[in-house]
């Protein structure tokens, strides 16, 4: 240790301060104190931004890392399963079958079928069906039963409803030409047809077209005999597509003509809709209803693969004064597209229901489903409107359920309100502002009350497997359980449809063509109060008691019956000993032209209805609590059908 | 030189790392800020931003009053500041004068809308998109028609999202269902949708669906500007955060009741009708007391078999925890109409209720938690013997049975399983409460001298009272 030296080699002793070369540096320019420190401070700031900055960035990264983990439980469960649609077919030819016959037709375009019937009773007449020439989309499809009346009328409405250019495809099936009159057959021949005016009872026949050009095809084969079909007939053709340039109309750019752009690019047969100059409107703008008592009140319109019908229905309902749209909703039983497209022209809310079960049965779980959903969809509504889409509606329609729907929560006695008076024939229905009060559920545009149907109808309605009418079955007496329905002397809704399940031209013509519909607007109904169940009983007497009672001893069937007066009101008195003895009362509606299938629109054994302006009340003795008012010096109206006639049913053709 | 040398490292290094820095914050700015739209870093920044979110939410909110939109306000943040503000009074006004309750840290801002109010306004969106604002609609199923399976409607709106200038409006959608509720639908974004359009973990609505009872809306003024706010903000807020909801699975339902039909006899109806009043009941007298319970057992079987009841059970079982009990229950029910059949166990053991309502009986098992399970006991009357029903730990939904808004668990099917074992989906008519259920354990017997007071008829003896609860707790 003694030895030690310091180090030769080591280096002078620095103060420390020396040792910083940066604030040497400082001392040397300014030699401040305060300057050192505050650059001292700002190194440590910067340093302490830096460490900062860093630990936000990376914590800020985190996060977005984690959101984007979190992100993922937004994600769709379910992959998006629709496949784009296949691109056009840039093929310019279309092949096209077309097979008519007795119990088959069908129609195939470039091997997909467009058209299969070869159902039993079903789908008799001329198919019609419209392709697009650009695209080769099926447009429309219709099916005329021309042996029926009037169905050719429709179909020279609908051909000349269609566009220029579109190609036109007709088969026959089973018969086709019993109704098809001369007007029709020049139409045809005037689309290029040179067998329409030879087109004979049971004749097979096909035809392709282009409306306003060319024919691509045709083949006709005569029926031997009266009895028996001609062979079937199979057309195949070629079609050259055009291309697609076509104008489409130059409307303006609103929301409407979009809707009516795409509607007008799918489907034919709309008349004026689709027009370029002039379209018809699709929004109709009708009046409010100062207090309207139904404006909350949901609308289901059922409907079924009837698109045409649904389109006039719609219309009619969308101008009825104080409709609501966005109450509406259209039901269909199927997976339809032009039904579809029709309730999407108008911009309103559709469903379609899977169809369960065939027939009536289908119809009526159509119903169950419907009504349930209307319920459902509108949790706050205590009733729902239901119309079928046969169905037009009456200006005041709306005006005339917002009068009278609070008497379905005063009076428990009712069963529903309906806008139809089954009786209500153009010479029985006078009076617009006059309500009944009857025993049976006539439907065709009616109320119901959401706890008649949640407590009782719901639960057990008929199952599927049931082929009941669902009408039939609302109007048992342990569904209907003595409670009336409010209807209107004049209906404020007219059934239109001519096809249907239980609809054919004849049933029509006869039962319902005839039927009076109010038109007039804002109708103020008379001493709406009056229909509950004891002031109506009050109301009857009344008119009971001022009734001049008919002369009895004339034939109820001559026109001589009721005097020519006007405004009066009649008694009559009718036999019917029991509710099953209807044969008087059948024979009366029949010569008075009313709905004589069955016995309806009584109350009590009471009758209403209205000849030469007149006032008639028809009792029915003795069933009638109302008898005892017949003077005992009256005979009781007594008719047995005349000998076995021919009843007014329909006649099948197959 | 070595000075000069260190003096051009060290210079070379600030360089260096202001560069860097610099690359940080512009990096910061644009990447992160701009996913995020919101937080900034300066104080000054900050209220410019707000600046900006106010005139968002002024356009959005002008353009709604034009069109009569009647939005309400149900974002959390928000609403929470709002309710501290009205017990804090005042002071945050004074420090932010500008936007200091809509303008909250979150990009988002929720509001509320009842469906059939928006549909009066189609003009809406394409107004607000001239406006500037960029939408995302998200669309769904309409759960009030998918309860029959068989119909099939358009797809309803559940969710639009509104952005502008980096700030989201998300609107949320408010169906009236037949349970006397409020649903608003899920966010689930199809594969097509921009992932990155709002950041989706911050939105208050969407993760589930939703049910709420129909708030009662005041019109105020908030930073400015009139605002639809739930009158009764706390409740509000707490209905949000157990709102979640489950949709009864229609579509397994209804194959369930093809394999076996559902019994359509009078005495079925009737049962059914029964069951829904009982449980109407149930609701409304749990609900004034404020207790929480859930449907258990057979009852919850049949929402998740069938979205229905089982009409053979002839009972509808509920569960309590524990800790939700109150000695007035049996007060209310009988209040209520029903008459308290039996009780079984005591508040600390075992404790079950049985009520009855004209023929169907109403049994409230009391459930106690227990490490990671919960438990609800069973007595067999005559004998005293004490079982046990396990289960896995469960939170509690909000789901609809016979149009009725009740809670079940969320885990549904675990807690059916393990009621019912894995053949839960198989009806089975003989079923046994003390042999039967796959969770089922004895669990002791009751002692010879506790017998007569825990299982009681309340009628005949009201001596148990005495034992474990005294007498005024149960007669309020």
């Amino acid at each position: 240790m003694e030895t030690w030296t310091p180090n030769p080699r080591a280096k002078p002793f620095i103060p420390r301060q020396q040792r910083s070369w940066y604030l040497t540096w400082k001392y040397q320019l300014t030699n401040k104190r305060t300057i050192r420190r505050f650059c001292q401070a700002g190194a440590v700031l910067f340093l302490l931004i830096t460490v900062i900055v860093n630990i936000k960035l990376i914590l800020d990264t985190r996060r977005v890392a984690n959101e984007d983990a979190a992100a993922q439980e937004y994600e769709d469960v379910i992959p998006n399963m629709e496949t784009p649609q296949r691109p056009a077919n840039r093929r310019k030819v279309l092949d096209i079958e077309v097979y008519s016959s007795r119990s088959k037709v069908y129609v195939a375009v470039d091997g997909t079928t467009v058209l299969e019937d070869d159902m039993r009773e079903q789908g008799r007449g001329i198919h019609v069906i419209v392709l697009n020439q650009a695209t080769g989309h099926v447009m429309a499809k219709r099916i005329f039963d021309t042996y029926s009346p009037h169905e050719d009328e429709a179909m020279i409405l609908f051909l000349n409803m269609v566009t220029r250019g579109r190609i036109l495809i007709f088969t026959i099936k089973d018969e086709g030409t019993f109704h098809l009159k001369n007007a029709a057959k020049n139409l045809l021949k005037g689309l290029g047809s040179q067998a329409s005016l030879s087109l004979n009872w049971r004749d097979m026949w096909t035809l392709v077209t282009k409306k306003g050009g060319q024919v691509y095809g045709e083949k006709h084969s005569k029926s031997p005999a009266l009895s028996t079909w001609g062979d079937p007939v199979l057309l195949k053709t070629e079609v050259q597509l055009t291309a697609s340039e076509e104008a489409e109309c130059l409307w303006a750019d609103t929301e409407l003509n979009r809707r009516r752009k795409l509607f007008c690019s799918k489907v034919e047969g709309y008349g004026s809709i689709c027009s370029c100059k002039d379209p018809a409107p699709i929004e109709f703008n009708p009046d409010p209803l100062p207090n309207n008592n139904v404006f909350n009140v949901p609308v289901a319109v059922i409907a079924g693969n009837r698109p045409n019908y649904l389109y006039r229905m719609l219309r009619s309902l969308l101008s009825a004064n104080g409709v609501n749209p966005h109450m509406i909703t259209v039901f269909i039983d199927g997976y339809y597209e032009e039904p579809m497209d029709v309730v999407e022209l108008f911009g309103l809310k559709g469903v379609q229901h899977t169809p369960i079960s065939i027939k009536n049965a289908r119809v009526s779980q159509h119903y169950k489903a419907s009504l349930t959903a209307t319920f459902n969809l509108h949790p706050e509504a205590n009733f729902a409107v239901v119309l079928e889409e046969d169905l037009d509606i009456s200006i005041d329609f709306f005006s005339f359920l917002s009068q009278t729907i609070h008497l379905l929560d005063e009076d428990d006695s009712l069963y529903c309100i309906s806008a139809w008076n089954d009786q209500g024939y153009e010479h029985t229905a006078e009076d617009p502002s006059l309500l009944y009060r009857v025993e049976s559920m006539p439907g065709l545009g009616w109320v119901l009350k959401r706890s008649i149907y949640k407590d009782e109808l719901e639960p057990k309605w008929p199952t599927p497997e049931k082929l009941w009418d669902w009408d039939m079955w609302m109007r048992m007496p342990e569904q209907r359980r003595g409670r009336e329905c409010i209807i209107p002397d004049v209906s404020r809704s007219y059934h239109f449809g001519i096809i249907g399940l239980n609809m054919n031209g004849y049933f029509h013509e006869v039962y319902f063509k005839k039927h009076k519909f109010n038109t007039v607007p804002n109708v103020q109904l008379k001493n709406v109060d009056s229909l509950k169940k004891d002031a109506y009983e009050v109301e009857i007497q009344k008119l009971l008691k001022e009734a001049e009672v008919l002369d009895h001893s004339k034939n109820p069937c001559e026109d001589s019956f009721v005097p020519d007066t006007e405004g009066k009101t009649y008694v009559m008195f009718v036999k019917m000993d029991s509710e099953a003895d209807t044969t008087t009362w059948t024979e009366l509606a029949k010569c008075l032209h009313v709905w004589d299938l069955d016995v309806r629109g009584y109350h009590n054994g009471l009758w209403r209805l209205f000849r030469k302006r007149n006032h008639i009340l028809v009792v029915a003795v003795p069933i009638s609590p109302y008898s005892v008012k017949k003077p005992a010096a009256v005979t009781t109206i007594h008719i047995e059908p005349a000998a076995p006639k021919e009843e007014g049913a329909p006649v099948e053709p197959l | 030189m070595p000075r000069v040398n260190r003096t051009a490292v060290l210079s070379l290094l600030i360089v260096c790392s202001c560069v860097f820095l610099l690359f940080q914050l512009h990096y910061y700015r644009k990447y992160v800020t701009k996913q995020q739209g919101g937080p900034l870093l300066s104080p000054v920044h900050h209220l410019t931003n707000r600046a900006v979110q106010w005139q968002v939410l002024k356009k959005f909110l002008a353009l709604a009053h034009h069109f009569h939109l009647p939005l309400f306000l149900a974002d959390t943040l928000a609403l929470s500041l709002l309710s501290q503000h009205a017990l804090r009074q005042r002071d945050r006004v004074v420090q932010e004068p500008q936007c200091s309750f809509l303008c909250t840290d979150r990009p988002v801002l929720a509001f509320g809308v009842h469906a059939s109010s928006w549909e009066s306004a189609p003009e809406f969106v394409a107004a607000a998109q001239t406006k500037g604002f960029e939408l995302l609609e998200l669309r769904g199923k309409d759960p009030r028609l998918s309860s029959l399976d068989t119909l099939s409607g358009e797809e309803i709106p559940l969710h639009f999202l509104f952005r502008l200038d980096g700030y989201i409006i998300h609107v949320v959608f408010l169906y009236e269902r037949s349970g006397n509720y409020l649903w608003h639908g899920p966010l689930r974004l199809r594969a097509d949708m921009d992932r990155t359009f709002a950041p989706f973990s911050l939105l208050d609505y969407g993760r589930y669906a939703g049910a709420y009872d129909r708030p009662e809306l005041i019109l105020t003024v908030l930073d400015g500007l009139d605002v639809r706010v739930p009158r009764n903000i706390t409740h509000f807020l707490v209905q949000q955060r157990d709102a979640r909801f489950l949709e009864c699975r229609f579509h397994e339902a209804r194959h369930f009741l093809q394999l076996y039909p559902d019994d359509s006899s009078a005495a079925a109806l009737d049962f059914r009708r029964k069951a829904r009043t009982l449980l109407r009941v149930t609701t409304q007298t749990l609900g004034l007391l404020h207790i929480p319970f859930w449907i258990s057992s057979g009852t919850c079987l049949g929402w998740f078999r069938q979205c229905g009841v089982i009409s053979y059970s002839q009972d509808v079982d509920i569960g309590i925890f524990i800790s939700d009990f109150r000695p007035d229950i049996v007060g209310a029910f009988r209040e209520a109409g029903l008459s308290l059949k039996h009780k079984f166990g005591k508040v600390e053991d075992s404790l079950e209720l049985s009520f009855l309502s004209q023929d169907v009986k109403l049994d409230i098992f009391f459930f106690y938690e227990d490490g990671d399970v919960v438990w609800n006991g069973g007595t067999q009357a005559k004998s005293g013997r004490k079982f046990k029903y396990t289960f896995p730990r469960f939170s509690l939904c909000w789901a609809e049975l016979l149009e009725l808004k009740v809670r079940v668990p969320c885990e549904t099917q675990d807690y059916v399983v393990a009621n019912y074992g894995s053949t839960w989906s198989v009806p089975l008519k003989n079923w046994d409460w003390k042999s039967s259920p796959s969770n089922v354990q004895e669990n002791g017997e009751w002692p010879r001298a506790a017998i007569r007071t825990t299982v009681g008829r309340w009628r005949r003896t009201q001596t148990w009272i005495g034992t474990y609860c005294s007498k005024h707790e149960w007669e309020p």
